[in-house]
């Protein structure tokens, strides 16, 4: 009763204002606490989602087909175009005709800007035009007389007023005055010329298909810059058998011919040695019944476009076979328009091209990424003309009546396609389809190679080396901690074990290149010696253990046996770095890593190896520690009930408590992979960072964390290149999203499985 | 009403069972002696909770342990198959032989003797695997594989577990869906697979509610037939029904030993007497 008041005079009535002031205050807290706890809850998911779709509108772009609008259409006087041009601004454009009229008009009006006059050697005809290289601004007309004349397009850029003038000319690399081709004066009726600063060739064909070819070498004096000297070499090749010809272009650099006759024949000179043409291979490039269209090479002059008459355009470009022959490679198609192929124009930068066909549609493709980026229609006219700026953002075409369309191209990323991310590309001059991760070089004319399969490897490759040391490490060492280890030896051992994980891994990663990798490398065979011989020792030990009599292993009170395993473990060290040098004099000559080449293993200095054991003992803590503590948490009354079923430990912890802890320590594990495959530092600092596909432990990789913090830092802002690194970034954030969703979900199915209580 | 049904039935049987008992008279001096404690104290560290006992455990008959909470009953019961091993400060001194032989000695295989001293304990304890695996576990730990072999065992030990009825159409399915008495059983019928000769209870009942607790007292009942039972309880009322001896404990001492039926009726320490006529505990 006493206690009963007492409680009575402590607590105020229910209902009076001092309970309700304290309810209500009671509740605020309750009410606070809950929005505090949702919204941080909400506010990691949203960041989350945000970083997601983020990276997501950084990386869409990539995925774009290319959008055209039209910026002007007029009407243009002159008609008879064989040639159209337009330079970097889309300003300034060019035609040229057959009868030797040159003509640059304003590309959006058509507006007349200079018609230079050329000096066309008298009482001759035109018979022929060819144009070099679209990069080089080459032209060149043939005559009747076996003479050509060599100009070049070229525009002078000043800023009067700093407003941008154009101002267009022509020049003429070997004068004004045309050159005798052909010493026998026979008609020029199809021409291929290139010419460079060094170097001017040409491939004429005269009467009875006899191939005239041509070089001159411009060598310029030393003392006097004006002065050169020209030294001219003829060379002639009989093409009578090959029947009517119908298309010849000439690389870039000047020493390979591709002659195309109307049966669809291709025949492939190498041209090095102008005076001794070598036919390397003749080829049927196309089906019975279809023709070559078109013949024009891919900028940097390695593969030619062959369209045909059937609407598809094939890449063709000689690979090199087993016996050192180069051979042409049929090496893509593609067939995405319906009309003979009439001009393909590629870009100046990269392996794009576009295409037109007779019916007036044209298609932009990109050859390596395997693209079609559009096909539409340009023009309602058969007989069209166009050409592309170099920046290949703009189009200009011409029709035959004078119709004229400049059209503005947005295609930004046409390189990057899902193909040639993750599948095997068969790039110029490669001998056959490969994953390669090159973004950059010091060469101009380079192609970037952007492939995240070399990337993604070298990520997975990091963590299953990282695995392999960590799972059974960390997993075994938490069995016997939670289970076998005495309590007092436990409060020493998982702290200590914990602690590592707060460790920079920039400190692992420069341990692990600049003071581990040397000293794997100098002691390879001491390293596999420690990694057999050390599980071998322990199992033996804990044999001997057994065997010894009960008077001294009472000594060591229960759990703290595994103690006696520290001396092994050193002695075990110790022992195989000192045998090291023996074992390499005696198993592998001396040296390892040089016999492991002989045997055809590559080996690299900072290798999978060095990070394996580096990583693996940044992932150990992660592991561990969840592990132990899915352990520990299996009910002791599971534990003894087994016991007390006449269980050995052995027995009850294999067939008990791991069962009961097998949701956490999968967990474990997906969260310790996780964690490898996110892991940066130390798979910079201590791999080569070398984009190959190769699974070797010796050699080393590139991982996409590493990738991208290599490279972010130069990649220009939205281009290409900056893209693909989002999307190896995006790829990563997918890949740990996965691992710890699938670890979570795994998880929660166990645990209502393996639920006790 | 059909659960009803059950209850009254189940009451009708238990009361059957109390009157048979009363029926008999027991004495210690004619039957086979099973365990045997000789002197027997034990130490939690320095703190000692079993204080010079002695007493014997009859064969095929059902001993009980009573006494207030702390009083040492569990703590002996599980020196029978040595489950204090488990704790490291335990120190013992003294005797416990199992049909003669000391199980404490060196020598005695500690998974043998558990074998041997099956145990079942105050919460249900099932296993996270399936009704059939629970039941088979023991016989797997002994290397026993064979299909048929297990499937004979699991349905005798079932049935001599009064579970089989209830179970046998969800053998494969998880034990950890049965309700807490059907646990308790389960567990009953794991340890008798494996055949023991001693079972012991460590408050089997204490968890249940009072239908599964009749189902238990009745199991034990007819478990005795073939083992001998231990069983530590706080319910007076079922030490009483189930068993036929009873010890009753108190500050880890055995104040007294004897028959059920003696110690119930007339108790000779005045300790025992207080203890069941509910002046203290």
């Amino acid at each position: 009763m006493v206690e009963n008041s007492s409680i009575g005079s402590v607590l105020p009535p229910t209902g009076s204002p001092v309970a309700k002031r304290r309810r209500a205050w009671r509740e605020f807290k309750d009410r606070v606490a809950r929005y505090g706890v949702a919204m941080g809850g909400v506010s990691v998911i949203f960041a989350i989602v945000l970083i997601f779709f983020y990276l997501l509108y950084v990386v869409l772009p990539l995925f774009y087909g290319a959008e055209v609008d039209t910026k002007s259409e007029y009407q243009y006087s002159a008609n008879s175009a064989s040639y159209l041009a337009l330079n970097e601004y889309n300003d300034v454009a060019l035609s040229v005709d057959m009868s030797g009229q040159v003509t640059f008009f304003a590309a959006d009006t058509g507006k007349e800007i200079l018609t230079p006059q050329l000096s066309l050697p008298e009482g001759s005809a035109i018979t022929s035009f060819s144009s070099g290289d679209a990069t080089t601004g080459i032209l060149s007309y043939g005559f009747d007389n076996g003479q050509v004349l060599l100009f070049k397009r070229e525009y002078k850029i000043s800023y009067p007023d700093d407003k941008r003038k154009i101002t267009p000319f022509i020049s003429y690399p070997l004068g004004q005055e045309s050159i005798q081709v052909d010493p026998k004066g026979r008609r020029v009726s199809l021409l291929s010329v290139q010419s460079n600063d060094e170097q001017s060739s040409f491939a004429a064909l005269t009467e009875n298909n006899s191939l005239v070819l041509q070089s001159t070498i411009r060598e310029q004096d030393f003392l006097d810059e004006d002065a050169f000297t020209l030294t001219t070499q003829i060379g002639e090749i009989d093409l009578s058998e090959f029947g009517e010809i119908t298309h010849m272009e000439m690389d870039i650099d000047q020493r390979e011919l591709y002659i195309v006759n109307r049966k669809g024949f291709i025949a492939y000179y190498d041209i090095q040695n102008i005076e001794q043409a070598r036919l390397i291979q003749q080829i049927k490039a196309v089906p019975h019944g279809v023709d070559i269209t078109t013949l024009e090479f891919l900028t940097g002059g390695i593969s030619i476009l062959v369209g045909r008459s059937d609407g598809q355009i094939d890449q063709w470009f000689p690979v090199r076979g087993e016996d050192n022959n180069t051979i042409l490679h049929n090496v893509r198609s593609f067939k995405e328009q319906s009309a003979a192929i009439i001009q393909i124009e590629p870009e100046y930068a990269r392996k794009g091209f576009i295409a037109l066909d007779q019916t007036g549609d044209f298609g932009i493709y990109h050859t390596t990424a395997h693209r079609t980026l559009l096909v539409e229609p340009l023009s309602d006219h058969a007989n069209v003309k166009m050409a592309l700026s170099p920046r290949a953002n703009g189009l200009l075409s011409l029709a035959i009546d004078g119709k004229a369309k400049l059209l503005v191209i947005d295609n930004e990323h046409p390189e990057v396609s899902w193909h040639s991310l993750w599948q095997e590309v068969w790039y110029e001059s490669r001998d056959k389809p490969e994953y390669i991760w090159q973004s950059s070089s010091a060469s101009n004319d380079f192609e970037p190679k952007l492939s995240l399969s070399p990337l993604t490897f070298g990520t997975i490759k990091a963590a299953f080396y990282a695995m392999m040391v960590a799972v059974p490490l960390a997993i075994m060492g938490a069995i016997f901690t939670a289970y076998f280890m005495s309590p007092k030896m436990r409060t020493l051992v998982k702290p200590t074990i914990e602690i590592m994980e707060a460790l920079p891994t920039v400190i692992l990663g420069f341990l692990a290149g600049l003071w581990l990798a040397p000293i794997v490398e100098g002691n390879l065979p001491g390293v596999f010696s420690i990694l057999v011989l050390l599980p071998i020792m322990t199992i033996l030990t804990a044999w001997l253990w057994t065997k010894l009599p009960a008077v001294i292993r009472e000594r060591i009170p229960d759990g703290w046996e595994a103690a006696i395993l520290i001396p092994i473990v050193i002695l075990v060290g110790v022992v195989s770095m000192l045998a090291s040098p023996t074992l390499e004099l005696w198993l592998f000559n001396g040296d390892m890593p040089r016999w492991l080449d002989e045997v055809g293993i590559g080996f690299d200095q900072r290798n999978s190896l060095v990070v394996g054991l580096v990583m693996g003992f940044a992932v150990i803590p992660t592991i561990f520690s969840i592990t132990e503590d899915a352990i520990f948490g299996v009910p002791k009354h599971l534990t003894i009930g087994s016991l007390a079923l006449g269980a050995t430990p052995w027995q009850t912890l294999t067939r008990v408590v791991l069962l009961t802890a097998s949701p956490g320590i999968f967990s474990a594990v997906m969260i310790g992979l996780g964690r490898a495959v996110g892991e940066t530092m130390i798979v910079l600092m201590a791999t080569g960072n070398t984009p190959i596909m190769d699974f070797n432990i010796f050699e080393g990789f590139r991982a996409l964390s590493a990738n991208i913090a290599v490279e972010m830092p130069e990649a220009e802002v939205a281009s290409s290149h900056y893209r693909v690194l989002f999307l190896a970034a995006l790829v990563l954030f997918m890949a740990t999203f996965i691992f710890n969703t699938v670890a979570e979900v795994v998880r929660q199915r166990l645990r209502v499985k393996y639920s006790s209580l | 009403m059909e659960a009803v049904k059950e209850q009254v039935s189940t009451q009708a049987r238990a009361i059957d069972i109390e009157s048979m008992q009363r029926s008999q008279k027991l004495n210690l001096a004619d039957e086979k002696i099973c365990l045997e404690v000789k002197d027997f104290n034990l130490f939690y560290g320095s703190k000692q909770a079993l204080h010079n006992i002695n007493m014997s455990v009859a064969k095929n008959r059902v001993t009980a342990f009573i006494g207030p909470s702390g009083c040492g009953k569990s703590t002996l019961l599980r020196c029978f198959n040595r489950m204090n091993d488990l704790i490291d400060t335990v120190k013992i001194d003294g005797q416990m032989l199992l049909d003669g032989q000391d199980l404490n000695k060196q020598s005695v295989n500690v998974a043998d003797l558990r074998r041997q001293v099956g145990m079942v304990f105050q919460k249900p304890n099932p296993f996270p695997k399936s009704i059939y695996e629970n039941v088979a576990y023991g016989l797997r730990l002994q290397g026993v594989n064979d299909r048929e072999t297990l499937d004979r065992v699991v349905e005798k030990s079932l049935k001599g577990a009064a579970l089989w009825d209830e179970v046998k159409d969800r053998l494969q399915e998880s034990a950890m869906g049965m309700s807490g008495g059907q646990q308790q059983r389960l567990v009953i019928a794991r340890a008798i697979a494996i055949e023991p000769e001693v079972l012991l209870l460590d408050e089997p009942a204490s968890a249940l509610d009072p239908l599964s607790t009749l189902k238990i007292e009745e199991l034990i009942y007819e478990l005795k037939e073939k083992y001998t039972i231990v069983i530590v309880t706080h319910n007076m009322q079922q030490a009483a029904r189930v068993s036929d001896y009873t010890a009753f404990m108190y500050m880890g001492e055995l104040i007294e030993f004897g028959a059920t039926d003696e110690l119930f009726t007339n108790p000779t320490k005045k300790q025992t007497e207080d203890y069941i006529t509910g002046r203290y505990g």
